[in-house]
C-alpha cells in the first residue's frame, strides 16, 4: 500500500513509519509531499496531514491513532503513543520525561540525513531500540519476577 | 527580526470546557494573548508544529482557527513582546532563585519548575543560567 505524508519528517511521523512497516504493512511504500500541498496524491493512505483519518485527534499524534484504529494490543506500543503524544502535542499532564529527549533526537536525525528517506531508516533503527529497552524494562519488573518464581 | 505565530480562533459557547481546555494548553505552551485577542508565539519548529495541531484540534470540535506566520512591522512593538515573553519566564526564575537561597530548599521541586520554565524559555533568559547553575552548584551539598 502507499502512504502519503509531508516532507520532513519528526518525531511522530518517523514513529508512524516505524509502526506501520513493522505492524501494519511490511510492504508500505512512503511518498513525502511538500508540506500543505492540495490537492493529495489520489493513490496513498494520507497521515500526519491536518484533517486525515491518520491524523492528531483529540490531543492525541498520530501514531496514536494509527495504534488505537489497528486495534494494537501492546503495552509497550502504548507506553510509546504516550511518550509521541507528549513529545509532538502540548500536554497538560507529562509522564514520560524521555518525550523531550525522543523530540530532539528525532529532530536533530532529520537535520544530519540526506532526505526524508534516510531519515526514516535511521529513525526505526531508534524506535526498534526504544521498543526493545522498554519491552525488557517492563519484563524484568520486581512483580514479573516474582510471577515466574511463584509458577 | 523574529518571526512570530499569530493564532485566533473562535469555539462553540458550549460545552465551556473545550474553551477552558484549549485556554490552558496554549498558556501551558508559553503563549502570549494580546488584547485578550490573539495569542502570539515565537516561530520555532517546536511552537510551529505545536500550534499547527492546536489549530486542527480546535476545528475538529467544530470551532474555527485562523493561524498567521506573521513579522511586526514596528520594531519598538517587538521588543515589546520579546519583553512580555521574558518576563513570563523571569518571574517564575526569581521566584526559584529565592527558594534556592532558603536552607534546604527542595532541589527536586525547584528542578521540576525550572524545567518547565525552560520550555517556555524562548529567549534565552539570563536568570534561567542563574538559576540553573545554582542547582547544579547545590548538587550534592551536604547541608
Amino acid at each position: 500500500m502507499k502512504w502519503v505524508t509531508w516532507k520532513n519528517i519528526g518525531v511522530d511521523r518517523m514513529a508512524c513509519i516505524w509502526l506501520i512497516r513493522r505492524w501494519i504493512d511490511p510492504a508500505a511504500e512512503f511518498t513525502f509531499i511538500p508540506v500543505g500541498e492540495k490537492p493529495l496524491p489520489e493513490r496513498g493512505e494520507p497521515f500526519d496531514i491536518p484533517g486525515a483519518r491518520y491524523s492528531h485527534h483529540g490531543g492525541h499524534c498520530t501514531f496514536y491513532a494509527l495504534f488505537s484504529e489497528q486495534n494494537l494490543q501492546d503495552p509497550v506500543l502504548q507506553r510509546i503513543a504516550q511518550l509521541v503524544d507528549e513529545a509532538d502535542e502540548v500536554q497538560e499532564v507529562t509522564l514520560e520525561p524521555a518525550a523531550l529527549g525522543l523530540d530532539l533526537i528525532c529532530r536533530g536525525l532529520s537535520r544530519i540525513s540526506r532526505d526524508d528517506f534516510e531519515a526514516l531508516e535511521r529513525g526505526s533503527l531508534i524506535y526498534d531500540a526504544l521498543y526493545a529497552q522498554l519491552k525488557a524494562d517492563a519484563a524484568k519488573s520486581p512483580r514479573n519476577e516474582n510471577q515466574s518464581e511463584d509458577r | 527580526m523574529t518571526n512570530w505565530l499569530l493564532l485566533h480562533y473562535k469555539l462553540p459557547n458550549k460545552p465551556s470546557a473545550l474553551r477552558v481546555y484549549i485556554w490552558r494548553k496554549l498558556k501551558r505552551s508559553g503563549a502570549l494573548l494580546l488584547h485578550e485577542a490573539v495569542w502570539v508565539l515565537p516561530d520555532l519548529p517546536r511552537t510551529a508544529e505545536q500550534i499547527q495541531w492546536l489549530a486542527a484540534e480546535i476545528e475538529e470540535m467544530g470551532g474555527n482557527a485562523f493561524y498567521w506566520q506573521a513579522s511586526s512591522i514596528l520594531s519598538a512593538q517587538e521588543e515589546s513582546i520579546v519583553h512580555q515573553f521574558q518576563e513570563q519566564v523571569d518571574i517564575v526564575y526569581s521566584r526559584l532563585l529565592k527558594r534556592l537561597e532558603k536552607t534546604k530548599p527542595d532541589l527536586q521541586e525547584i528542578s521540576r519548575e525550572y524545567q518547565q520554565a525552560l520550555s517556555q524559555d524562548f529567549f534565552h533568559s539570563n536568570l534561567g543560567l542563574l538559576v540553573r547553575e545554582k542547582l547544579t552548584a547545590k548538587r550534592g551539598e551536604k547541608s
